[in-house]
């Protein structure tokens, strides 16, 4: 790997950060510009929480399999009910789900629930999966009116019809409205880059994340991602809590690695973080994050889960992966300039075709930060198949 | 119309969520000519999730920005605006000289339609995105807080709350006797108008965004278990139920014998009110979640990536369509020589 990262200033409690890194892998094909550095203003920490990233289980992933999760498109709630327990067990080794809950939240906690609304509703966070993760929550004597359910985009989160899906009492948070909304963010909470001369330069994280929860479980789906190559825990918690993202983007170049990982990393996000239940019940293999095409989307039946987010996205990176490979689609590591297309509707349509010479290396970088673990021979992947 | 089936307080103007409590939608013959230029564009500072009434030359929108909005609608022109203690996703519904609507911290309102002073206020412990529903002396209502409130409509005076302990967020259907809507817990409810008291309640496979109306005996209502259902009024006994591609959150709009519904997957839905036979299905954006309304032979609706469109509601043939940005809840105001239209972004158009 040619990568170079320099941390300049990491002092934990103080606010800046500097990363700098070189073009990522894979870059025989073509010769991608380098990013820029970005500039991390965190949030003072005194020391950093033991429930941060990667977490209480570095490396462990568990990956729950039922046959039945999904009957004629719909999510059964009994059995992801049962897969959420026994994976909760399992992460955990503790002998009742309640433990395992227990191990994660008390009841002083408020918790939010990062869920992941932008395929809704054809792919997104299960209202199913989220419901019994509020029940898991609410196990540990966690009160109702302690726990909100959180995204940028309340259309997204309207078009999954969340609101009208969950407990009373459940807090329903949408962090912007319409486009370039910034009441919602914390301006002292930023990562500063300039990476195509936008005019905003700087990303702020929500104040929902800086001074209303304790606490995330980070609710990402298994789906492919037209830049990131896929989106995982790690984007669905870093593009989804901080604003102005999607000027990291500009086809076919994006900068998403090293964005990601920096994101995740900045506190109070990273110790915060304390809990990934991935929703693979949906496998988006093409068209992610936005596609609403069925013939991209298959039922999976999976749920992964684990508190180090790296670990949990290389296995979703080999999974995706390996499906496109099945249907013949192109690797998320090409790089042929040949293959990118701007259309964007050629491209939801064709998964012979790129819209930006993705980025799945971000991964691997964000481990390198210390998020957690990406070299797959270290990943202690648990299967549990249900039936 | 069958048993118990009145319109209510029926207003000669698009008073509430789909015209009036028909749910008809429309007030008179539109010619479904394609619109040929914005007489005036409006923009507001909050998104719009409401859908926009109208009543004497004046328009009334709810913004995110927790303002009403009182709209000249010859001109475009800002006449008065209400400002509420925090977001409306409500639909605002008028009753005599008064527009009712909820807000996000459970207040609801009632505001002089002619100067856009506060009359009353009232307090459910939740959000309320439903729009106030006025039968008799009574504005009916659901709220996230999971209680349906009945209300004094001259002074917003608590009459009765049933305690249902799941989320509302569906705009209620009321006659005199009844009262119907869904709820998050997947059931579909009639209460009794007068007290609250449960007259029936049936299960569907998951919960209820949608709105019902009523027609030939039928209660008529969407679920996220992707199916349109078609209830006995009376009874509330399933008399069938049409599968769609995926949830519904859309309220169904009734042309004569035919119901339009929107579906998640995208697609317009036409059945047959009687038996339920699938008419035709017309595909109108990436994702339907707002209600469509009919006029005359035309349906014309709001979708995620479809822009505005409009239907011949006998084909499902579309007539034209327009990409003025997208609506997650609201659904056009028609006149016989107007569109009347609101956007996630703000926007508020008069087409003509």
């Amino acid at each position: 790997m040619n990568r170079r990262t320099f941390v300049t200033n990491a002092c934990l409690g103080t606010a800046g950060f500097f990363f700098e890194q070189a073009a990522s892998r894979a870059s025989e094909e073509v010769q991608l510009p380098p990013p820029p550095p970005i500039h991390v203003h965190g949030m003072p920490l005194t020391e950093r929480s033991p429930w941060g990233m990667p977490g209480l289980f570095p490396g462990r992933v568990v990956e729950v399999f039922h046959s039945r999760s999904i009957l004629q498109n719909h999510v059964s709630q009994p059995v992801v009910r049962l897969m959420l327990e026994h994976g909760m067990q399992t992460l955990t080794g503790e002998s009742s789900a309640q433990a395992a809950w227990e191990r994660f939240f008390n009841p002083s906690d408020v918790v939010g629930i990062k869920i992941n609304p932008s395929g809704a509703p054809a792919c997104c966070s299960s209202p199913e999966l989220v419901r019994e993760i509020i029940r898991g929550v609410e196990s540990a004597g966690v009160p109702t009116r302690n726990i909100l359910i959180y995204d940028r985009y309340s259309t997204e989160i309207q078009a999954g019809s969340y609101h009208a899906l969950l407990p009373v009492g459940i807090r329903v948070i949408g962090l912007e409205h319409r486009a370039r909304e910034v009441e919602a963010y914390d301006l002292n909470v930023y990562c500063e880059a300039n990476f195509f001369g936008e005019w905003e330069t700087r990303s702020y994280l929500a104040r929902v994340v800086t001074q209303q929860v304790t606490k995330i479980v980070n609710v990402p789906t298994l789906k492919d991602h037209s830049a990131a190559g896929v989106t995982g825990c790690l984007k669905n918690l870093g593009y989804g809590s901080f604003n102005n993202v999607a000027r990291s983007h500009h086809a076919p170049i994006t900068f998403t690695d090293p964005l990601i990982g920096v994101m995740c990393s900045t506190e109070p996000l990273r110790s915060k973080a304390v809990l990934h239940i991935m929703d693979g019940l949906r496998e988006v293999w093409h068209g992610g994050p936005l596609t609403q095409l069925q013939d991209f989307i298959d039922q999976a039946g999976i749920l992964f889960l684990g508190t180090d987010p790296v670990a949990v996205d290389t296995i979703e990176l080999q999974t995706i992966e390996k499906k496109r490979r099945q249907k013949g689609a192109l690797s998320l590591w090409d790089r042929n300039p040949a293959n990118i297309v701007r259309s964007e509707r050629e491209y939801f349509r064709d998964p012979h075709k790129n819209l930006f010479f993705r980025q799945p290396a971000h991964i691997e970088a964000a481990g390198k930060l210390g998020l957690g673990v990406w070299e797959p021979s270290k990943i202690d992947h648990r299967r549990l198949d249900l039936g | 119309m069958r048993g118990d089936e009145v319109a209510p307080t029926h207003e000669d103007f698009w008073a509430a969520l789909l015209c009036d409590n028909s749910r008809a939608g429309g007030q008179g013959p539109w010619p479904g000519h394609p619109p040929q230029n914005a007489r005036w564009q409006l923009r507001l500072e909050g998104s719009v999730r409401s859908a926009p009434v109208l009543r004497d030359g004046i328009l009334y929108v709810t913004a995110l920005d927790g303002k009403l909005h009182a709209i000249e609608t010859v001109t475009g022109r800002p006449v008065w605006e209400f400002q509420a203690e925090d977001r409306i996703h409500s639909t605002p519904s008028l009753s005599r000289n008064r527009i009712l609507f909820g807000c996000d911290s459970g207040k609801v309102y009632a505001v002089d339609c002619r100067s856009g002073h506060e009359l009353w206020r009232a307090s459910a412990l939740a959000e309320v995105w439903t729009s106030p529903v006025v039968v008799g002396d009574l504005t009916l209502f659901g709220a996230a807080d999971g209680r349906f409130y009945a209300l004094d409509v001259a002074t917003g005076k608590t009459r009765w709350a049933r305690d249902l302990s799941a989320r509302i967020y569906s705009t209620a259907y009321a006659t005199e006797r009844q009262v119907y809507f869904g709820c998050s817990n997947g059931n579909v409810y009639s209460l009794e108008t007068t007290s609250g008291r449960v007259i029936w309640s049936t299960p569907t496979g998951n919960g209820l965004d949608s709105s019902p109306a009523l027609s030939n005996g039928l209660v008529l209502i969407g679920s996220e278990d992707f199916y349109l259902y078609a209830l006995d009024a009376t009874t509330g006994t399933i008399r069938w139920k049409l599968a769609t591609g995926l949830g519904i959150a859309s309220s169904p709009a009734v042309a004569g014998d035919t119901v339009v519904v929107g579906s998640k997957d995208g697609y317009l839905y036409a059945a047959n009110i009687p038996d339920g036979r699938l008419r035709w299905k017309v595909r109108a954006g990436w994702v339907i979640t707002a209600p469509p309304v009919t006029s005359g032979n035309v349906v014309c609706g709001q979708s995620m990536g479809g822009g505005v469109y409009a239907l011949d509601v006998q084909s499902g043939r579309r007539i034209w369509s327009a990409g003025l940005g997208e609506s997650v809840q609201s659904c056009p105001v028609l006149t016989e020589d107007t569109i009347y239209l609101a956007t996630t972004e703000g926007m508020v158009y008069a087409l003509a």
